[in-house]
């Protein structure tokens, strides 16, 4: 069983608390991504998994094992770095069984683990050259055969696909994917790029500061977000926030004008509230309860669809999705209207409200 | 990870070669301020009240001389910092700027200074020197000590100058400005890092040379304080005071100097040996 | 702009430093190498000689018994530097590049503190502490229960060349130091993390990883160090004059010229062999450094990260 266990892990340098009270479960076999802004302690949470950093306090378990005070190459896992880390006077096979010589696994075994490894990933080829001589993608994927190779009870991935260029990443991006059905093999990866994490993971984890700000299946994020960072963060383009006061049933936005609320139960008047909406859940035109005024702004075309940039009377801008030939142009009055199932309602602390 | 059993032997290892280089010179600065019968019978004691004298620093700076030795190192040392900068600066952005025909030559011309000591051409120089009657002038010194150090400031510059946007270059050229306008008012204040690291770079095996002093001015009120203080221990060679002494003399200044631009010095050193 | 001011601005950016270089360092060098060619008769006239003088230097008594002498005083001066300063220099950028050390930076600074000292310092200080007169050396070995092993090392034949050779290294150790160090820290963090996953600890880290991937650097150290060693003359004229002694045990080929170009009380000065021994000299650092650049070099890798 291949299942990381942390319980209530706690990270410091100094007195800089870097990692507040973390607690997940990554399940065997499933693939967990870590995501979040730059700094949030995704990566400083990867390595302390991997045990390069120490933490202060909490446990953590591999396949059942508690791994606090084991060093890395006696926890079963295999790490692939952002820059791939290939030592660069070594041939690909080399590389690619370096761990195991040094764990004293026999010469044939190597050499077949290696072979295996390089089949899967086409390396085959490329075998005996230097990483000098190879692409980026290539390196890539050597980096990922010498984790294959050392067998691991997990996989740690450190933004794998940063430093490739656009069309790479959307391709690696499926290998990856690939390869975790291929392989059934638990997977740890960092990245800060939502699009990724949503397309590769079983299970999402947000983080910010330090902390989890949510966790679960990628469209449990999309649709039912926990707070407004996880609601700002996950979705592209981001969620639309509006703030403003409970009054009559109503959300007043000011001089912007007026939202009629879903009735729920938790809101009294006088409440300040955030309000979001995804644009691909705004439409033009429309009537009713949910519906605002704007001005065009900006129409941004990316062919079948579009972005339409509208200001409300308050000046905040709202984006919109629109499909096909829009009937509008820049300047002009539009009305903005809101689908009700698609709304989400946080709180003055951030959270959302039922 | 580390353990601490292993961070202990690494701070023994460091700390225990950080005496053995510091030792000897803490040692004779304690000494040059006790009596002669302190530092025979104890030497390992730093100056106290009781076997505290200072005669000999009154003889080394009892003749005056060594004022005036420092003076000559100053002059010549910050002589060829100078020229070595200016020259190497516009020399490094002749190769660098104006592409032509002869660069790889030049540069090759020029990297034979850098791989073969100066000094084994002695015997011409000493000749040249008299020839344009310098002999005992610092002239001679600094001229010298140029030639020696130009070569690898030429390639450091011209690094550091290849960095410099073109643009920047450009833009200078749009707005009318002459090629030394451009150099002098845009190039130079830009290179001033790169010129830091030459400066400190160079100024230690000026400083501490004892070879052209001794060749091309041992006489005559001008030797450099390295020269200067070889002599004076020659004269005073059983005089363990004024020994000790001027030992510290010599080696105060530059400790200090040292401690102040360390970190700009260890810069230089290891961009220069690397080309 | 036009061919002429082109060619103008040239000249007067190169003309200061090619002038000053090749006044005082290309001529002079070529000149001595010329000079080497002739012969200076007792009248004072030159005699054109060919390769005569070196055949003087190299077989002719009077002269090849000094020259060989120096000769391998000065290779025993070398490989004590490549056998000594440089595995030490090695090890101590080993430590100092070592993650999360504190007082990094001072230990540092303090280690690369007698390198920037004068020789005339370094050598008489030395030459205090190892005087039997002080007895400070005499009083340490006797506290580490090495007492026996002292006696006037400057002072004999047998070991005056290898205590000058030590306090030169003890001198210049902070070179290699630094320039090893620095190509350790260019070395990315990552790539020790992944040898770390991969089950290395930090010694065997530094041995498969690190120092393959340092190679060139050492290779510069050996030739920086030849170079200089064959160059040098200051630390031994410091300690024991031109005649190097006790005997001549410690002269190199440095005070060997020296002596042989200025004279002393033994011997009139004598530029014609005063050249040939420079010229000699070049010839030896322009083989050293040939090897180095074809045998070497070549197949040396430099990796970029």
């Amino acid at each position: 069983m291949a299942e990381v266990r942390i319980q209530k892990l706690k990270k410091s340098f100094g007195p800089v608390e870097v990692l507040k009270d973390i607690d997940l479960v990554v399940e065997d076999g499933s693939f967990v991504v870590l995501v979040g802004p730059s700094g949030c302690g995704k990566s400083t949470l990867l390595r302390s998994i991997a045990g390069l950093e120490p933490v202060s306090s909490g446990t953590m378990t591999i396949g059942g094992r508690q791994v606090n005070d084991l060093p890395p190459a006696k926890r079963e896992i295999a790490m692939v770095f952002q820059s791939y880390a290939l030592y660069p006077h070594m041939n690909v096979a080399a590389n690619m069984g370096f761990g195991l010589r040094f764990a004293g696994t026999p010469r044939a075994e190597i050499d077949a683990r290696v072979n295996e490894a390089a089949r899967i990933l086409q390396l085959e080829p490329l075998l005996k050259r230097k990483p000098r001589e190879l692409s980026g993608g290539q390196r890539q994927r050597v980096a990922i055969g010498r984790a294959i190779v050392r067998k691991p009870q997990v996989f740690l991935f450190d933004e794998p696909l940063s430093n490739l260029d656009a069309a790479l990443r959307i391709n690696t991006r499926v290998e990856i994917a690939k390869l975790h059905k291929l392989l059934k093999a638990t997977i740890v990866y960092v990245t800060h790029d939502q699009v990724e994490a949503m397309t590769l993971a079983d299970k999402i984890v947000v983080m910010n500061s330090g902390r989890i700000e949510q966790q679960g299946k990628p469209l449990d994020l999309y649709y039912k977000p926990a707070n407004l960072f996880v609601a700002g963060f996950i979705g592209s383009p981001a969620m639309n926030f509006l703030s403003g006061t409970v009054g009559d049933g109503c959300l007043d936005l000011g001089a912007a004008g007026k939202l009629a609320l879903p009735s729920r139960s938790s809101v009294r008047s006088g409440d300040r509230l955030t309000l979001g909406v995804r644009p691909e859940h705004l439409r033009l035109g429309g009537s009713g309860g949910l519906v605002l005024n704007a001005t065009v702004d900006l129409i941004e075309r990316l062919g079948e669809t579009g972005f339409a940039h509208l200001r409300l009377a308050t000046g905040h801008v709202v984006i919109a999705e629109v499909r096909g030939e829009p009937s509008f142009r820049t300047g002009d009055n539009a009305i903005i209207s809101l689908d009700p199932e698609q709304v989400h309602l946080f709180g003055a602390d951030g959270n959302r409200l039922a | 990870m580390r353990k601490p059993a292993s961070a202990i032997a690494v701070h023994t290892i460091l700390g225990l070669y950080t005496l053995l280089a510091l030792f000897p010179i803490v040692l004779v600065i304690m000494n040059s301020f006790k009596a002669k019968r302190a530092i025979f019978n104890t030497p390992l004691q730093p100056p106290m009240p009781w076997n505290f004298d200072p005669i000999g620093y009154t003889k080394v700076f009892g003749d005056g001389a060594v004022g005036l030795y420092y003076m000559n190192s100053i002059i010549v040392t910050v002589g060829t910092i100078v020229l070595t900068l200016l020259f190497g600066a516009m020399a490094a952005w002749a190769l660098t700027e104006y592409k032509f025909r002869w660069n790889t030559v030049l540069a090759l011309y020029l990297s034979i200074g850098i791989m073969v000591p100066i000094r084994l051409g002695s015997v011409s120089i000493i000749q040249i020197v008299a020839d344009l009657n310098l002999i005992n002038t610092l002239t001679a010194l600094v001229l010298v000590y140029t030639a020696q150090n130009l070569p690898l400031a030429i390639f450091i510059l011209s690094e550091f100058i290849a960095q410099i946007p073109k643009d920047l270059r450009e833009a200078g050229r749009c707005d009318g400005l002459t090629e030394y306008h451009i150099f002098f008012y845009i190039v130079l204040p830009l290179l001033r890092p790169a010129m830091a690291t030459v400066a400190v770079f160079t100024m230690i095996p000026v400083w501490n040379d004892l070879w052209f002093p001794l060749l091309l001015a041992p006489t005559g009120g001008k030797q450099t304080i390295t020269l200067g203080v070889q002599q004076f221990l020659g004269q005073y060679i059983t005089d363990w005071n004024a020994v000790l002494a001027a030992l510290s003399t010599a080696i105060v200044p530059v400790l200090v100097l040292y401690v102040i631009f360390s970190r700009q010095l260890i810069r230089g050193l290891t961009s220069g040996a690397v080309k | 702009m036009s061919r002429g001011t082109y060619l103008r601005l040239l000249a007067v950016f190169l003309a200061p430093a090619l002038i000053i270089y090749s006044t005082f360092s290309i001529y002079p060098l070529i000149s001595t190498i010329i000079n080497s060619l002739y012969l200076r008769l007792p009248d004072g006239s030159f005699l054109f000689n060919g390769l005569g003088n070196f055949a003087t230097l190299l077989f002719d008594e009077t002269w090849s018994g000094p020259f060989w002498n120096a000769l391998r005083n000065n290779f025993y001066f070398f490989v004590i530097h490549m056998v000594v300063q440089n595995p030490i220099g090695l090890v101590l950028a080993a430590l100092l590049s070592l993650p999360r050390l504190k007082l990094r930076a001072t230990y540092r600074t303090l280690i690369f503190m007698p390198t920037m000292l004068s020789v005339v310092v370094i050598g008489f200080s030395w030459q205090l502490i190892l005087s039997p007169l002080w007895g400070i050396a005499k009083m340490f070995l006797q506290f580490i229960g090495l007492g026996f092993l002292f006696g006037p090392w400057l002072g004999e034949e047998s070991t005056a060349l290898l205590t000058i050779s030590l306090i030169s290294v003890w001198q210049f150790v902070g070179i290699p130091m630094i320039l090893i160090y620095t190509a350790l820290l260019a070395i990315p963090e990552e790539l020790i993390d992944a040898a770390t996953v991969d089950g290395l600890n930090q010694f065997q880290a530094f041995v498969w990883v690190k120092l393959p991937l340092i190679w060139p650097t050492i290779g510069l150290v050996s030739v920086l160090t030849f170079v200089n060693n064959f160059n040098a003359f200051d630390l031994i004229y410091a300690m024991k004059g031109a005649l190097a002694g006790p005997n001549f045990s410690a002269d190199i080929m440095g005070t060997l010229f020296y002596r042989t170009f200025f004279g002393n009380q033994l011997q009139l000065g004598d530029p014609s062999m005063g050249s040939t021994i420079a010229t000699m000299m070049f010839v030896v650092i322009l083989i050293g450094v040939m090897l180095y650049l074809f045998l070497i070099q070549r197949r040396m890798q430099r990796y970029s990260f």
